[in-house]
């Protein structure tokens, strides 16, 4: 009674390796077209095709493997700029080595598959209706004269079947893996991802610093002053009230709009350091409130997302609020979408408008300021957005331990 | 006019509660926690609460709904809240019942006494009274070709005035011109803006704010 326990894994194994036969025969004919376009030097504008094929041919692979292996095989990160920089990005280059090994290997391998099971059916076939095919032969050739070779057919049925009970599975194993180590981006050695952490974690500090001095400016140019100038005119009023209570008046409102003043720039610097909406609503209520007056049309789309620590949580409602900024100022777009989702470990942000595209990361300072604080995290940043729209504005945070 | 007073900072609730009372006020209860505040008004209905935004246990926006709660308990309910910020979802979540007697003010407004017993006046009679910087909020990114551009300056500052819920006699009074001026710029506004001309009150300071988020 255990019998389905087993097949169900060699069902899945089997499944496996005939769906790799299919992504092989995709891969050779990608790799073929690879190949004929650059070396007919004209095929040459078809090339980017091909290679966005691929690397969608590669993505699609990911995701099938990580069903199979029940483990998510990591994308590389996006390649950004033209298509020179594709071209030339080691991603890509891993993608056509990974789509050699398809189209080779894994076509075989998938093949093996398929073929166990026409062998299977093939020779029953012919062991069922030879009477009717005079000549007829079994895939080992051996041609059919009695019902007695029926009886051979069968045979060489279950070899088949037997081959392909024995083989599918470790095949299916064997190949998953080694397609998987291809697929996965490479693991950055350990000096590499040092030196990342050593180079984002000074411009963290770089960047926490300059906060620091900034905040310090407002609190001791602006605030203090204010405050410094109620005490004084609260002096003077004391003064007053004993001399001539008549001239205590204009002072205390002096007094006042100061004390108002002071509260106005607090209320400014709380803002910019930790802003108060976030403590009391979270991340998604903020972020909410953020879209409902955005001066464009603005969807949220968002999953449910636990309270996160206080820096991941403002660092990704500045985002949302700069890219907002942003598309109204410059994208000239009619709807703005946010989305707030968990991708495994990262949060994701993301600030898609239907613009008119363009954006350039070196001429505005508000995305610099954004890549920089994210990268603080340990996270990371990018911005497709092609002449004529539309602009997409993606972050990737760790989400804090 | 009797007055519940929710504020967890003593020196503040001692300070409004002397306030109050020295303009003549009853303040029946002064309380430092949302729960508290329930419990008061309903051994004894005032005509108005005010309420701080920050309150404990939590310290984020227990006072907001606890006021949003006393006016589905209590309904006609006057409330007043106060914040050391303003947050324009938070107006939009006062208002959200539609009916009248709704204010939503920064903190240090009690400092301009006349104004601020007017805006309890005003929320007291189901009124609005909504601070200038939750309008700014609204007025802030408007795109280029929106119909508030073609309002004169003088229209925009009635817009204001009237989206934090004042009268035209006060909007009047504020800028110094004649109650029929001030209708005319009313008339040209809601002209402007394509929106059907409402009577005073709560409901035309409901329209303009709608108008305003849309």
């Amino acid at each position: 009674m255990t019998e389905p326990a087993v097949a169900r894994p060699k069902v899945r194994a089997w499944k496996f390796l005939a769906f790799t036969a299919l992504v092989g025969f995709a891969a050779l004919f990608l790799f073929v077209g690879l190949f004929l376009s650059v070396v007919f030097v004209v095929t040459l504008p078809l090339l980017p095709r091909i290679v966005r094929r691929i690397a969608r041919l590669a993505a699609a692979e990911r995701q099938r493997l990580g069903r199979y292996l029940a483990t998510p095989i990591p994308s590389p990160p996006a390649v950004e700029g033209d298509f020179a920089k594709v071209m030339t990005s080691s991603h890509t280059h891993r993608d056509i080595r990974w789509l050699a090994l398809q189209g080779s290997v894994g076509m075989v391998v998938g093949s093996l598959a398929l073929a166990s099971l026409t062998g299977v059916l093939q020779n029953l076939v012919v062991a069922v209706v030879w009477p009717a095919f005079p000549g007829i032969t079994t895939t080992l050739e051996m041609r059919m004269t009695s019902w007695g070779d029926s009886g051979l057919a069968v045979l060489t049925a279950a070899g088949y079947a037997a081959l392909g009970l024995l083989l599918v599975p470790p095949l299916a194993r064997w190949y998953s893996r080694v397609s998987a180590a291809r697929l996965a981006p490479p693991k950055a050695t350990l000096v590499e991802r040092l030196a990342e952490v050593t180079a984002t974690r000074a411009a963290a500090l770089e960047a926490h610093g300059a906060e620091l001095r900034r905040i310090e400016r407002n609190l001791h140019d602006g605030t203090q002053n204010r405050l410094v100038a109620v005490v004084m005119h609260l002096g003077m009023v004391e003064r007053a009230l004993k001399r001539d209570p008549a001239v205590a008046l204009p002072m205390v409102l002096t007094a006042q709009n100061a004390a108002t003043d002071a509260l106005a720039e607090l209320r400014e610097v709380v803002r910019a350091i930790y802003p108060p909406v976030l403590a009391d609503r979270g991340l998604s209520g903020a972020v909410a409130s953020l879209v409902s007056h955005c001066a464009i049309p603005c969807t949220l789309d968002e999953q449910p997302m636990p309270r996160l620590p206080a820096a991941v949580e403002a660092a990704a409602y500045f985002v949302v609020a700069e890219a907002l900024t942003n598309a109204v100022k410059h994208s000239g777009a009619e709807r703005i979408t946010v989305s707030l989702r968990t991708e495994g470990e990262n949060i994701v942000v993301e600030v898609t408008d239907d613009g008119h595209g363009g954006a350039d990361e070196a001429q505005g300072s508000g995305l610099v300021g954004i890549r920089r604080r994210i990268a603080a995290f340990d996270g990371r940043t990018s911005l497709v957005s092609p002449l004529g729209g539309p602009t997409v504005l993606r972050v990737d945070i760790p989400a804090g331990p | 006019m009797r007055i519940a007073i929710a504020e967890d900072d003593a020196l503040l609730r001692e300070g409004l509660t002397h306030l109050l009372r020295a303009e003549g006020m009853d303040v029946i209860a002064a309380v430092d926690n949302a729960e508290d505040l329930l419990t008061a008004i309903a051994a004894d209905t005032p005509d108005v609460a005010v309420v701080d935004v920050r309150m404990p246990p939590t310290f984020r926006d227990e006072g907001l709904r606890a006021a949003v709660e006393a006016r589905r308990r209590w309904p006609g309910l006057a409330v007043l809240v106060l914040s050391a910020h303003v947050e324009e979802s938070y107006a939009t979540d006062l208002l959200a019942d539609g009916t009248g007697g709704v204010g939503y003010l920064l903190k240090e407004r009690v400092g301009k006494v006349a104004d601020f017993l007017d805006a309890l006046h005003r929320v007291a009679a189901g009124g609005t009274a909504m601070d200038p910087e939750v309008v700014a909020q609204l007025l802030v990114r408007r795109r280029a070709d929106d119909p508030l551009q073609a309002l004169t300056p003088r229209e925009r500052e009635v817009l204001e005035l009237m989206a934090e819920g004042h009268s035209n006699t006060t909007i009047g009074g504020m800028l110094v011109v004649s109650d029929g001026a001030v209708h005319k710029h009313i008339g040209n506004i809601f002209a402007k803006l394509g929106l059907p001309s409402t009577d005073a009150g709560h409901r035309r300071v409901l329209a303009v704010l709608a108008y305003l988020k849309a």
